[in-house]
């Protein structure tokens, strides 16, 4: 079962809810005060006009203020039907005239006020247990006798006016909030009509051949592409391994049967020939089993490598003592061979895997020795410290490998002329341990000529 | 539980001779007292109270019966005092009543029943007209004399200039100082008649006769004492004018005026549960239907139908019938100033 992680669709719809959502808030406290301001703006004309009509009929008569409240001046208030009201009119002296004498006053921090202002102050206040919007509205009085401010007082609930802002707040949001949900719908569907290519991509792939590895044709939206584009890619890779895999067989078998034709060829030679010949034979037989021999090693040697860069199984071991018992096991007692390994450690801790270290070490001296094999012979290895971890270098004197030639020696079976014996399987060992362990390889010439290669190896193998 | 089950299903099986004895008893457990000033006669309204008694028998009532005025000052006096005992305030000045509502004094009361008062007589669902009563004329026929009998305002005061000295004293209406549906009536009078000024002043060459109450006018009619009475309640004219052939009702064709007696539940009121309840009885068809046929006040509910429904009224009368509206526009003639101004100008103590 595929692992899977949160829906598209409800990331989608979830990421676009949240931005919505928040919209919503942003929205709501925009057009709630907006509507408040707009409520406010239509009913406080009504409330300023009610103040001015009882503003038109004040008169002083004997030297007292005089009012005659209009009956349209409260009835005109009516357009809230359901909203209380209260009036008062303020003398010069202070006192009230006529109407609630304990109106609250215009609040103090707006007490900078314009006298001669006609439409009047307006401001909120608490009276009587409601909130009320209320207008006071100043006139000049100059008569004998009595001069001064003479104040008009209106007020009125809030309940029309909170009712007229919810109405358009909901009338303002109403819409949104249907396009909030028309757009979660149409992600809801739009994610399936979205994926449908991707339906018609895994109905292709499945109903493939296993070994058809053609690319991906159907067309996809771009935003697929890229998908398509990495499946392209893997095929082509699994399509090439594949080839790798069936040259190699391809290659083995053909490596085995050489030496086996010569030895059937020659034992056959000694079983019908002339017993003075046979010796010759038996010596072509024997050569040919090493070789073979050799070869089997390689590829046993190639498959464990192969199998254990792949599980990576890493522990801490001494690659000095590794590489000492590794010289020994790669050079035969029996021939005469000069081999040389120095180093100035007494030990040299590393975290790896030991027994590929092991095999790097065996197919580098083989190598040399199969190579490398001139008139003086000589192998020399040496591993010292390097400030990230060891280098191992392995030298011989044999004609060395041209600087064009280094990069293709590690393909396997790449012996650049048949003639040369070996499997052509080492480097490429060699590389895939190396590789293993984060460690670089380099092939150089040694002075006075021969190979040189260099491992680098790291103390501690970093995990990818 | 049980216990009082038994004791409905004994009321309910013995009827009004219960609620009697229930209301005897006094401080039963089970028995609760609501309070109700009222500016209307108790003989008025007790054929609802005995109605409302047979569905509420656990609900002993105190009616006092007040002068609207009175009734308004009490209120606010107790309030501001110790609180009101009050839990239900029934009063014909609708403008007093719109005042307790502006000032903060009542409580809301929303019910489907309530919903279908007419606009007019409801503000805020607080204050809740229950009645329609129309402003009436009533003249004596016999004391006319084979006069031909005014309709309108307009023909009354054309007969007031004609023959001034037939009508001298013989004019009667409320004293609009003293008695607060009087007041209300003259200011609604001031505000919707183009003939106000006149008339006031025919009034008061005619040396018009006031009294406090409209039985008290209604009387003097019918003894022949006064020739017409303006502004009288149609309730009472037209229970007065069945007993009597000698009166006649006349519903001014120019306009007629209709007073909704109004309820007000105050906040602070004691057995709130049980003032909700019974205001909910006198908005039920069943509690309009018995203000209609048997207390003789018209119901303000529309659909109700009968001999003094407001459907027969609307009949007769050929002018447009004007209902007071309960709103804040009736507190511009609570206004102490203008309220000066125009007692000064119906009655004519001012002579400027």
């Amino acid at each position: 079962m595929t692992a899977r992680t949160t829906s598209l669709r409800l990331r989608l719809a979830g990421t676009l809810g949240v931005v919505f959502l928040i919209g919503m808030v942003a929205l709501y406290a925009a057009a709630m005060s907006y509507a408040k301001l707009a409520a406010d703006k239509s009913y406080d004309r009504l409330l300023g006009g009610s103040a001015l009509s009882i503003a038109e009929t004040l008169s002083i008569l004997d030297g007292k203020v005089q009012v005659d409240i209009p009956y349209s001046s409260l009835d005109m208030l009516s357009a809230a039907p359901d909203d209380r009201v209260f009036y008062r009119v303020v003398g010069p002296d202070r006192r009230t005239v006529t109407g609630y004498p304990d109106l609250p006053d215009v609040p103090q921090r707006r007490s900078v006020r314009n006298e001669s202002d006609t439409s009047g102050q307006f401001y909120d206040a608490r009276y009587r247990g409601e909130d009320v919007r209320f207008v006071s509205l100043a006139r000049e009085i100059a008569q004998p006798g009595t001069t001064g401010w003479v104040y008009v007082q209106v007020g009125q609930t809030r309940r029309a006016r909170d009712a007229l802002t919810r109405d358009l707040v909901f009338g303002s949001l109403a819409p949104i909030l249907l396009m909030t949900v028309v757009a979660l719908g149409v992600v809801w569907f739009g994610v399936t009509l979205a994926l449908r290519p991707l339906g018609r991509l895994s109905g292709e792939l499945a109903s493939r051949q296993p070994e058809d590895l053609d690319p991906v044709v159907t067309p996809v939206p771009a935003e697929i592409a890229p998908v398509v584009d990495s499946i392209n890619g893997f095929m082509s890779r699994l399509h090439d391994n594949i080839d790798t895999l069936r040259s190699f067989i391809g290659d083995a078998a053909h490596q085995l049967r050489t030496p086996l034709a010569v030895i059937q060829a020659q034992a056959q030679l000694a079983e019908d020939g002339d017993p003075a010949d046979m010796r010759g034979s038996l010596v072509a037989i024997r050569r040919n089993a090493a070789k073979l021999t050799r070869l089997v090693n390689q590829m046993l040697s190639d498959a464990t490598v192969q199998h254990r860069s792949d599980v990576r199984v890493f522990t801490e071991f001494d690659l000095l003592a590794t590489v000492r018992q590794s010289v020994r096991e790669a050079v035969p007692m029996a021939e005469d061979s000069d081999v040389r390994f120095t180093s100035p450690l007494a030990q040299a801790p590393m975290v790896g895997d030991r027994v590929m270290i092991g095999e790097v070490v065996k197919n580098l001296i083989q190598n040399a020795l199969t190579h490398g094999r001139s008139e003086h012979g000589e192998v020399s290895l040496m591993l010292v410290e390097t400030p990230d971890g060891y280098l191992l270098s392995v030298a011989d004197r044999g004609k060395g490998i041209r600087p064009d030639d280094r990069e293709q020696v590690f393909e396997r079976f790449a012996r650049r002329n048949n003639d040369e014996p070996g499997a052509g399987l080492g480097l490429a060992i060699v590389r895939r341990a190396v590789e293993s362990h984060r460690g670089v390889i380099t092939l150089g010439d040694r002075e006075g000529g021969g190979l040189l290669v260099e491992i680098a190896l790291p103390r501690r193998a970093r995990r990818s | 539980m049980m216990r009082g089950m038994i004791f409905a299903l004994f009321c309910l099986l013995s009827l009004a001779g219960c609620a009697e004895k229930a209301a005897d008893r006094g401080a039963a457990a089970e028995t609760r007292t609501l309070t109700i000033y009222s500016t209307s006669d108790l003989e008025v309204f007790q054929p609802v109270i005995d109605d409302f008694r047979t569905t509420h028998p656990d609900i002993l009532i105190e009616y006092v019966d007040l002068e609207a005025a009175e009734l308004d000052r009490r209120f606010r006096a107790e309030s501001a005092g110790e609180g009101s005992p009050a839990d239900l305030l029934l009063s014909a000045a609708m403008d007093l009543q719109v005042r307790l509502v502006n000032d903060g004094f009542a409580a809301p009361h929303r019910s489907p029943n309530a919903a279908m008062v007419p606009g007019w007589a409801r503000w805020r669902d607080e204050a809740l007209g229950f009645t329609f009563e129309p402003v009436v004329m009533v003249f004596n026929r016999k004391a006319m004399a084979g006069r031909r009998i005014p309709m309108s305002r307009p023909e009354l005061l054309a007969a007031l200039r004609e023959d001034p000295e037939f009508w001298r004293g013989r004019i009667g209406t409320y004293d609009a100082a003293t008695s607060s549906v009087g007041y209300l009536v003259v200011s609604q009078d001031a505000r919707q008649s183009s003939d106000f000024g006149a008339i006031a002043e025919a009034f008061r060459d005619n040396r018009v006769v006031t009294a406090g109450t409209t039985s008290e006018v209604l009387r003097r009619i019918e003894s022949g004492e006064l020739a017409v009475g303006y502004n009288v309640l149609g309730s009472y004219a037209r229970a007065e004018a069945d007993r009597s052939s000698n009166l006649e009702l006349v519903y001014p064709s120019d306009y007629t005026l209709a007073v909704a007696r109004t309820a007000v539940v105050p906040k602070s009121a004691p057995e709130a549960a049980a003032a909700h309840l019974f205001l909910e009885y006198l908005l039920s068809i069943r509690g309009q239907r018995i203000l209609t046929n048997r207390s003789r006040l018209s119901a303000v509910r529309p659909e109700i139908d009968g001999p003094y429904s407001r459907l027969g009224i609307a009949e007769k009368s050929v002018g447009p019938l004007r209902p007071i509206a309960l709103g804040p526009g009736l507190l511009v003639y609570l206004d102490a100033q203008k309220r000066q101004r125009l007692l000064d100008l119906w009655s004519g103590h001012s002579a400027r």
